[in-house]
């Protein structure tokens, strides 16, 4: 298994604060990594510093033989490095469905005498693939509608479509399932995991420890924006630092927890 | 020596920008409004005071003397049966008495500035409150227009010489010898407007840092509650601020009278933006400084076109209106994201942008309908429909730009200008061109698509120019940098003499176009008098394909592209868009249809001044093309119609008596407000969609769509 993305002491630095801090990461190809961690550990941060919409001080990215570091982000875009955002960010005067064409569509320089002149035949591939993650992310039947007129859950999918549809390697998603209810949160991980067989990888960051750790394979835990732990679900489960790190208490003097334990605390911190 | 006399005569400039700023700055901090409108408000104090000055006997429209114009017009047409049901019209003069004191004077006109300011926040910024920061930058434009027009109607377009009060007018001994210098006097007032300006920002910054009043305001731009919390109702405190800020408008405006025409007043703004943006929008002490600055500066750059060295092809007032372009550019472009504009983050909901699903049809019938008219009609209608024609061509380019892209750029109608020039400049050959002109412009003597071609290029790349600003500018901020853009093309480019011929500052006669052999002006070939058949068919021909291109634009890949870009960058980056260059990319085709309507002038006119591409007409055709719907086609060729000199407002004025273009603006300046209040923005061609869409839905007894009920509440929170 190769490397798709390997971070090596990326930092970013906000006014003397380190809001990440020698971050290392390595995530293989056709692999699902979660990122947990308390609020204001720095995980955002992380997102944006390797999609360019913060800048790093100092370490490097390498994403699939490219070093990112002098790339825009429609650049690293470009090369199949989508996120999502946490705080929604969609084109809310345009529908479902043209929100995942601005992803889906690429251009050339002569896209306007296209457009002008009409000359594009509809283009079979787009079309599937705009489908394909229309019901990845369970939106099937809503491509008309305004994101603006769709539940709240429901406009964190077409964000998550949105990133599918612009043909991703490996896609960054940030608490999609923020705002699902269980059921929901749980279908939405099934249909991630489905991702695997369409050669996307999973970058996954959310507080519902119980979908984290469900469907990752590996996972990185941050804390203060340094990656305090890493592991399989279970080696990070049993781990006492993160466990401190979520519950602020001495490590070592709190029991290992079962993860729905854990989910529940982290629900309300993320409140 | 010639630059330091410079700097001192340019205070008297200054103290204007200066306290015109200052009052932009106390606007701003009472309700987050950057007020456009700031230089008009000065300009209807200006000529109120000029009003009650007047001596029975002199010129101009009231030579009585002594009375008030109140800030708005008679809205009910004299015309026959209207004049017989002797319905009483709207009181515009009130006479106070004739020859009023100096004093008297005045407090009226100053009493008169804080009603106008009272009127702009009860009627306009009040209802705005909540709404997106584009609306209420469109709502001050439309300020700005309706009370220069309404300034036009009351007043007249005749120059005032009434000399201001005390020091402050042309006939006080000038200071002789300034400085040692034998040759230069200077004005006996410019120190007294230096002095007046400090002090008056010192009392209002005094004023605003240890009163409660002052507190609470500054309280309430950081947060409303904050002076809920002292004790005060955050939209009085908007309303007092209002208030205040037009007072100190109406004061520069009648103590600057002396030196210059009220009407001038009205672009000063955009030096007073300059000024404030110094003070970083919140810094009263800031904008006085900066204001006396740029007064300086820009006198200084002045003088120095007088030494020897200095290039011939920039000419003086360029280089005036050059200096506030300069600082604005340079204080954005310093202060970058951190400029505390509100509202910066996110615009808000914009007016929707439906694509047009069957444009053929439309096209075909609006062709029909232009050609059947031109045909059988009198030539009075052709001049008209062709005016017309060129409007929507022109709206077509600001739909491209700001309906779709989202970008406030104010300077489109400049670039048709720019366009116009070029070409004329490009086709001329140095020989009289018709019998009638006054002026030979020398040329290369290019044949006419190419000459045509060029002017368009000049304004595709004019307009590139301008948007690289708007590549880290935004929203309001971009309003001020093109707006202030507006200015320097007029007078540094387009009256430029050495650029675009000898007659670029008066009437510049257009050259004979023919295409590939075929004669398509507007005054016949031989005979020069009007034949408007074959320029009526080019036009006709041109604007369906600037449609059609603009539709299918927004049908396509691109035009979508542009909408994600207008309703969120980072998502747009984040999607793959390259921001940058989809931006670029929109600029120019904006221009490019914006230099279209250029050369449609040139080939209609026997000769084009700067004045028919002068600032107000370009405010006019954004107000026009936002009432009939800025996201549209359909909303262009409404607002092609509308405009003064366009089909619907000529069938005004063939009915009604007294319709001038300064009454069809003032109407237009009130549309824009009315449209940014109850519409948010979206227009008649948008409105009357929706609602035909939810008559046919409740025929067929099922729930109008959203856009109808989001309408619904929108007018609600305006009647509360």
């Amino acid at each position: 298994m190769s490397s798709l993305l390997e971070t090596t002491g990326l930092t970013v630095t906000f006014g003397g604060l380190n809001a990440n801090d020698n971050v290392d990461i390595e995530i293989t190809k056709g692999s699902f990594v979660g990122l947990i961690g308390p609020n204001g550990a720095g995980k955002t941060t992380f997102i944006d510093a390797i999609t360019g919409f913060v800048p790093t001080s100092a370490g490097s990215a390498i994403f699939d033989g490219h070093d990112l570091s002098e790339l825009k982000p429609h650049e690293r875009a470009q090369l199949g490095l989508v996120r999502t955002f946490q705080s929604l960010e969609l084109f809310e005067d345009l529908s479902v469905r043209d929100n995942l064409l601005v992803a889906a569509h690429p251009t050339t320089w002569y896209t306007l005498a296209l457009d002008v002149f009409r000359l594009r035949q509809s283009n079979e591939e787009i079309e599937e693939r705009i489908d394909w993650a229309l019901e990845v992310a369970g939106l099937t039947g809503l491509e008309e509608e305004l994101p603006t007129d769709l539940p709240h859950g429901q406009r964190k999918l077409v964000g998550v479509a949105r990133a599918l549809a612009a043909q991703p390697n490996l896609v960054l998603l940030d608490e999609p399932a923020a705002g699902l209810d269980t059921a929901e949160s749980n279908a939405l991980g099934g249909h991630l995991r489905g991702l695997l067989d369409h050669d996307v990888t999973v970058f996954l960051i959310d507080h519902d420890m119980g979908l984290v750790l469900s469907v990752c394979d590996f996972i990185y835990v941050m804390d203060f924006g340094k990656i305090i732990a890493s592991g399989t679900p279970e080696e990070v489960r049993s781990n006492p630092e993160v466990i401190a790190a979520y519950l602020g208490e001495e490590a070592g003097e709190v029991q290992a927890r079962s993860a729905e334990e854990l989910r529940g605390i982290s629900d309300t911190a993320g409140e | 020596m010639e630059l330091i006399f410079g700097l001192f005569a340019g205070l008297a400039a200054g103290s204007v920008f200066a306290l015109l700023g200052a009052g932009l700055v106390i606007a701003y901090r009472g309700s987050g409004v950057i007020n456009f409108a700031h230089g008009s408000v000065a300009a209807y104090a200006a000529f109120t005071w000029d009003e009650l000055r007047d001596m029975p006997g002199e010129t101009g429209i009231g030579n009585e003397g002594g009375s008030i114009y109140l800030p708005w017009f008679d809205p009910i047409p004299e015309w026959g049966f209207l004049k017989a049901l002797h319905i009483n019209n709207l009181p515009v003069e009130i006479h106070i008495m004739t020859d009023p004191p100096a004093w008297l004077a005045m407090i009226i006109t100053l009493a008169m500035s804080a009603f106008i300011g009272l009127l702009m926040h009860f009627l306009v910024f009040r209802p705005l409150r909540n709404s997106p920061m584009l609306a209420k930058v469109v709502g001050s434009v439309g300020i700005m227009l309706y009370l220069q027009a309404v300034a036009l109607l009351n007043f007249g377009a005749a120059n005032r010489a009434d000399d201001g009060f005390w020091v402050f007018n042309s006939t006080s001994e000038p200071i002789a010898n300034f400085i040692g210098m034998d040759d230069k006097n200077l004005p006996r007032s410019t120190p007294y407007l230096a002095l007046a300006a400090i002090i008056i920002g010192a009392a209002a910054w005094a004023i605003y840092r240890y009163t409660r009043f002052g507190l609470a305001t500054r309280a309430a731009d950081e947060n409303e509650k904050g002076a809920t919390l002292l004790g005060y109702s955050p939209q009085f405190l908007a309303g007092l601020n209002w208030v205040i800020s037009s007072v100190l408008a109406g004061l520069a405006g009648v103590i600057f009278l002396h030196k210059t025409m009220p009407n001038q007043l009205n672009l000063y703004v955009v030096s007073a933006l300059a000024a404030a943006l110094v003070g970083g929008l919140t810094s009263i002490p800031g904008a006085i400084l900066g204001g006396l600055g740029l007064g300086a500066f820009a006198s200084m750059g002045v003088s120095a076109t007088s030494y020897s060295w200095w290039p011939e092809w920039l000419p003086v007032d360029g280089v005036r209106a050059f200096a506030p372009v300069l600082v604005v550019i340079l204080v954005l472009y310093f202060r970058g994201h951190k400029l505390p504009i509100r509202g910066t983050v996110g615009l808000g909901r914009q007016p929707r942008a439906p694509a047009t699903k069957h444009p053929m049809v439309g096209v075909g019938v609006g062709v029909a309908i232009a050609l059947v008219m031109s045909n059988i009609f009198i030539s009075k209608w052709e001049s008209t429909l062709t005016m017309t024609l060129v409007a929507i061509l022109a709206m077509l380019s600001l739909v491209v730009l700001l309906g779709f892209l989202g970008q406030i750029s104010l300077v489109q109608w400049t670039l048709a200008g720019v366009s116009s020039f070029v070409l004329i400049r490009l086709a001329s050959d140095g020989t009289k061109v018709r019998p009638m002109d006054f002026f030979v412009v020398w040329g290369p003597d290019l044949p006419d698509p190419i000459a045509a071609l060029g002017g368009v290029i000049a304004a595709v790349l004019l307009g590139l120019l301008i948007g690289i600003p708007a590549l880290r500018i935004r929203g309001v901020q971009l309003a001020v940098v093109t707006l202030a853009a507006i200015v320097a093309i007029e007078d540094l480019l387009m009256r430029n003499r050495p650029l675009m011929g000898t007659a670029a500052h008066t009437m510049n006669p257009t050259p004979k176009p023919k295409w590939f052999g075929q004669y398509v002006g507007a005054l016949d070939e031989q005979s020069n008098q009007t034949d408007y058949w074959k320029y009526t068919v080019f036009a006709i021909i041109v604007v369906a394909l600037a449609g059609i291109f603009v539709v299918n634009l927004r049908r396509g890949i691109i035009g979508r592209r542009f909408l994600a870009i207008r309703s969120n960058e980072r998502a747009a980056a984040a999607a793959g868009v390259n921001v940058a260059r989809t931006k670029m990319l929109g600029f120019g085709v904006s221009s490019f249809l914006a230099g279209l309507a250029g050369m449609l002038v040139a080939y209609k006119m026997p000769m084009v001044t700067s004045e028919f591409f002068s600032p107000f007409v370009g405010l006019a055709m954004i107000a026009f093309v936002y009432l009939g719907g800025i996201t549209t086609v359909w909303g262009a060729v409404l607002g092609g119609m509308l405009v003064g000199g366009g089909l619907l407002s000529e069938f005004g004025s063939l009915h009604f008596e007294g319709i001038t273009q300064a009454y069809i603006n003032a109407v237009g300046g009130i549309g824009l407000v009315v449209n940014a209040v109850l519409t948010s923005g979206e227009g008649i061609s948008l409105t009357i969609t929706n609602q035909a869409k939810a008559l046919v839905a409740t025929m067929r007894g099922t729930t109008p769509n959203e856009g109808e009920k989001e309408e619904v509440v929108s007018t609600e929170e305006v009647n509360v």
